[in-house]
């Protein structure tokens, strides 16, 4: 199939940028959405043009590396998909696709396609971790965990900070991904002693990146290539509550 | 943080983190919000009254009126309105500053609701509502309709004009709870698996009755009640 496409073209994080139009042909559609774009650059180069810049790297939906605002829509139209989980046969000939960056203050542009996402490793450095000394592995019956909280605890970890949270939140917000970071231990007895000041360092953090406020418009949970429940942003503002009272 | 350093007591730079906190500002507007729909509930109430007569309604405003915590009351609902509004526009200039380029193309991907893109829209509607209802049925701009005031309300309402605008602002009060009530238990943490849905659909129903029960007065007193009031409203004809 034949396609155009309008990729967001900017030099550098001080120049301004803006849509380049670019004519792909000959996609199969067995292509990645990624592949597809690999096509494009590769004619690019034999052009003497400049490649677009976008990251990937595992290319299986587990790094969260690959982050491309696709017609609107964060990661493209799948749902639970990353973009690189995305097939061209999700397209038709002659279909005009728009691509833009992740947008957020917290977000910059480097190249093109590539943002920042630093921010995130920031928050998490801010208390997303377990510090106290838990021990080695005791007996499995000695510290009981509620098979739901097991799950619910291994769903928020399958976060994979790949930012599409924050890029189709219309607030830019990043409740969702520090809802699943402070989810993760708080359901959990080893994240239990850290949990008031996890959850005030982490907001902390959040805040400071420049993110938006979350106003609970569940965009994010529809983009999220891993499905986190919007549930955990109800854990955090309760966590995040429970510690503003009871911190020391 | 800031706060936290440079104040002496912890337990009141706690409190002021929380304030400054995006999290805690969204508390308390949803808080100030959840509080503005106890007001909803009282106001419906008194004025389902209009329904009983005139006598009924005239009894209950004078009884209102003779409390003398009123005005402590009427303080406080003015606070919370003023904390509710300067809440959601602090925020949503911190969300405007939050993402300084747009998009050329936003899609999202099918998660807000009529109620939840309407927010700022229906909350100016519903505060022009506010200051028009206030000005006429309280403090009488655009004269007196009556001799009481059950045929002052009655003859506002008989005002086509009147009727219509107050039905699409309670329409709007609707549209404006739709979203507003579900936000709210969200963001209070409200989480439980099988409460919270539940309550979410309550929610959803409060805000239909509570649209629907207001404008019950306009629809009614305006096109359908019978022509007690026929000389008020023969004046207001001939103005
Ligand atoms: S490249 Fe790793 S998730 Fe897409």
């Amino acid at each position: 199939m034949n396609l155009t496409l309008k990729v967001w073209r900017q030099k550098d994080a001080k120049s301004p940028g803006g849509l380049v139009e670019y004519q792909v042909s000959g996609v199969s559609n067995d292509m990645s959405f990624l592949e597809m774009l690999d096509i494009l650059n590769e004619e690019l180069v034999v052009k003497g043009e400049d490649a677009i810049c976008f990251d990937h790297d595992c290319r299986e939906g587990i790094c969260g590396m690959c982050a491309l605002m696709i017609d609107g829509q964060a990661h493209g139209k799948d749902k639970a998909a990353t973009s690189c989980q995305l097939h061209m046969r999700r397209y038709q000939d002659g279909d005009t696709i728009t691509i833009e960056p992740f947008r957020a203050k917290a977000f910059p542009v480097v190249k093109d396609l590539v943002v920042d996402r630093s921010a995130f490793d920031r928050i998490q450095a801010a208390g997303g971790f377990v510090s106290v000394g838990t021990g080695g592995a005791v007996d499995a019956n000695c510290l009981p965990v509620p098979k739901q909280n097991a799950e619910k605890a291994l769903d928020a970890a399958s976060c994979i900070g790949c930012g599409a949270c924050v890029a189709a939140c219309p607030n830019a917000s990043a409740m969702l991904f520090v809802a699943a970071k402070v989810s993760q231990y708080a359901l959990l007895p080893q994240g239990r002693p850290e949990r008031e000041k996890r959850a005030l360092a982490m907001r902390s953090a959040m805040d400071a990146e420049g993110f938006g406020h979350c106003s609970n418009e569940y965009e994010c949970e529809a983009a999220c290539p891993k499905d986190i429940k919007v549930s955990n942003i109800a854990r955090l503002n309760r966590e995040f509550l429970r510690a503003s009272v009871l911190a020391e | 943080m800031e706060a936290a350093k440079t104040c002496c007591c912890k337990r009141s730079c706690r409190f002021l983190e929380f304030l400054e906190s995006s999290i805690g500002k969204k508390i308390m507007l949803a808080l100030a919000g959840f509080l503005l729909c106890g007001f909803l509930i009282a106001h419906l109430a008194g004025n389902l009254f209009m329904f009983a007569g005139a006598d009924a309604f005239n009894h209950y405003a004078e009884a209102l009126e003779a409390n003398p915590l009123i005005p402590l009351a009427e303080g406080g609902l003015v606070a919370l309105f003023l904390l509710h509004i300067a809440l959601a526009i602090r925020a949503k200039f911190a969300n405007q500053a939050a993402r300084p380029v747009d998009y050329e193309v936003y899609r999202g991907k099918g998660a807000r609701t009529p109620g939840s893109r309407t927010m700022a829209m229906t909350g100016a509607l519903i505060l022009a509502f506010i200051i028009i209802h206030v000005a006429t049925l309280k403090f009488e701009v655009g004269g007196l309709k009556g001799p009481d005031l059950y045929a002052h309300v009655t003859g506002w309402l008989k005002n086509p004009l009147y009727a219509g605008f107050y039905i699409l602002a309670v329409a709007g009060v609707g549209l404006h709870l739709s979203h507003g009530v579900q936000s709210a238990l969200q963001t209070f943490g409200a989480g439980h698996p099988r409460y919270t849905p539940m309550l979410k659909k309550l929610g959803l129903l409060f805000a239909v009755s509570i649209a629907a029960g207001f404008a019950s007065l306009p629809i009614y007193f305006g096109w359908f009640a019978p022509n007690t009031t026929a000389c008020c409203a023969a004046e207001e004809g001939a103005q």
